[in-house]
């Protein structure tokens, strides 16, 4: 009787067959692109001293801007409130759309319909997008990147918040109706406490995320520390460039640290005693 | 007081699964309902809290002397007779995340102000009243638990709790022991019996030689029909009658289970 393997995977030689038309394709749509293009990767080896020349010229970095320069702690401070007022105002609209746009919380499939349809337009929009038109709407400044995070708040978070809304175990749910319990008291004391931990662990995450779009948004006229750094680099002040991309980057870790302190801390209240 | 009268179940392709079925139950009634998978068991006791509509019959429950059909009601009325209904599930369905005590009191929450319960929360006189239920049952020591720390045993005992805490007139339990072991499947009956003084109490089981040992009446369903309704003394050949080739399967299982018990 003769061997049969039913699954072709198992013989190694159509294996690689297989694999070496998967890797030739990629590397003909890698080099077709790249000729598209017109990259030329000689240019790394012909001209990398300029980058090395840019950053001999950027250290030692100039600490003392941020001592001479008073505006740079507003600077942060504008950055720090973006990206905070962005999550408040994004993460609360975000939670009460989700209960709108979850199938076991709606109040009518359209109201999911509409939600669901308008959160996923907006994550197709990319931010740097979105706040051109905020500052042609509002003008320059903190004010269209607060904007800016809150709406890319409520698309990306509305539906992780709905998704989490439609995981929770449907048991006691039916549970709580067969006691004869109306739906805004099975959401209340059904449905949210399973969502708390993972409506806290994500608004945390929106925070960090919100930070480090805020600084991104200053180039494109947010305000805040983002400009900062952008404007230096203009002005060629590369020295104070570095500094200031150091500070904000130490910053930024502190203030992730605080953030996942302060979650654990939160996320174990919440869970069990 | 509950009578079931005559109902029947189609499926949309007109497969008819409940073929007719009709008893009645009244307070002290411990029943325990047999029968093979596919027998129409679980889907009865749907029909009994209102989670599926019958096709036809009625099915007629009294509440504070007043007749209610609640394979007619609907909406509001619907959720006033589930008030008065308490249910227990297989998966014991509580809340994990929250105490032991504020499972219980979930059981009440259709009937307390629509208001209050969403902008306040229960009152003192409540929590007081969930913690008899807990008494009842023997788990009061664990009311400040989260349940989700609790064993199934426990679970299904605040189950039962939550469902004495609604203060029903009748109480249904979905296959209550099924996936618990058989010390504490003999707990969770020791625990129903008594309650059956005060209403009727209906159960689902697998497990034929325990209904007989705690239920006194037993309903046989077979192929969507009753075949059997009386005492809980059931003999060998009717029990072959209602599983046929399941019989051996099942006292298999009790066989296994038996050292443990």
């Amino acid at each position: 009787m003769s061997l049969v393997i039913d699954h072709p995977y198992l013989i190694p030689s159509e294996r690689l067959k297989k694999r070496a038309f998967i890797f030739s394709v990629l590397a003909i749509i890698v080099i077709g692109l790249s000729i598209i293009l017109d990259l030329n990767p000689l240019l790394f080896f012909t001209d990398g001293h300029h980058l090395i020349n840019l950053l001999g010229e950027m250290v030692p970095p100039n600490v003392d801007i941020l001592w001479e320069k008073k505006s740079i702690f507003s600077s942060i401070l504008e950055t720090l409130a973006m990206a905070f007022l962005g999550t408040c105002f994004g993460g609360g609209i975000a939670l009460g759309i989700a209960f709108l746009a979850a199938t076991n919380t709606s109040p009518h499939p359209v109201f999911r319909f509409i939600f669901r349809g308008l959160m996923s337009i907006e994550r197709v929009i990319p931010k740097l997008v979105i706040i051109l038109v905020f500052v042609i709407a509002v003008g320059l400044g903190p004010f269209a990147g607060m904007l800016t995070l809150t709406i890319g708040t409520i698309g990306m978070f509305g539906k992780l918040f709905a998704d989490a809304i439609e995981e929770v175990d449907p048991e006691p749910v039916e549970a709580t109706y067969a006691t004869g319990a109306s739906k805004l008291q099975v959401i209340k004391y059904c449905i949210i406490p399973q969502v708390l931990p993972s409506f806290t662990a994500n608004l945390f995450y929106a925070f960090d995320v919100n930070l480090r779009s805020a600084i991104g948004l200053g180039i494109f006229g947010g305000g805040g520390i983002g400009f900062e750094i952008h404007m230096a680099m203009k002005m060629l002040r590369y020295k104070d460039a570095l500094a200031l991309i150091l500070f904000t980057i130490i910053l930024i870790s502190i203030f992730e640290k605080f953030s996942d302190y302060l979650r654990a801390q939160i996320l174990n209240e919440q869970t069990l005693k | 007081m509950i009578e079931v009268k005559n109902i029947t179940k189609s499926t949309k392709e007109g497969r008819q699964i409940l073929k007719g079925i009709s008893f009645k139950a009244k307070k002290g009634d411990f029943i325990g309902i047999l029968g093979p998978s596919g027998a129409g068991k679980t889907l009865t006791m749907r029909c009994l809290n209102g989670l599926t509509k019958p096709t036809t019959g009625e099915i007629l429950i009294t509440i504070d002397n007043q007749v209610h059909d609640i394979a007619k009601n609907k909406g509001k009325e619907l959720r006033q007779m589930r008030q008065k209904i308490g249910v227990v599930f297989q998966g014991f369905n509580l809340v994990k995340r929250l105490s032991v005590l504020e499972n219980v009191m979930i059981g009440k929450l259709g009937q307390i102000n629509q208001f209050r319960s969403l902008f306040k929360g229960f009152n003192n006189e409540e929590a007081q009243k969930a913690y008899e239920a807990l008494e009842k049952v023997k788990i009061e020591k664990l009311a400040k638990r989260k349940v989700a720390s609790l064993s199934g045993g426990e679970m299904q005992r605040v189950a039962i709790a939550r469902a004495i805490f609604q203060e029903p007139v009748i109480l249904l339990a979905d296959e209550p022991i099924a996936n618990l072991d058989p010390t504490n499947a003999k707990k969770i009956m020791k625990r129903l019996k008594p309650l059956s003084e005060e209403m009727p109490v209906i159960g689902v089981f697998h497990q034929p030689e325990i209904a007989s040992k705690y239920c006194n009446r037993i309903i046989a369903l077979k192929d969507g029909t009753v075949v059997y309704d009386g005492n809980s003394d059931i003999s060998e050949d009717l029990l072959m009658d209602i599983y046929g080739d399941e019989l051996q399967e099942i006292e298999n299982q009790a066989l296994v289970s038996a050292p443990l018990a």
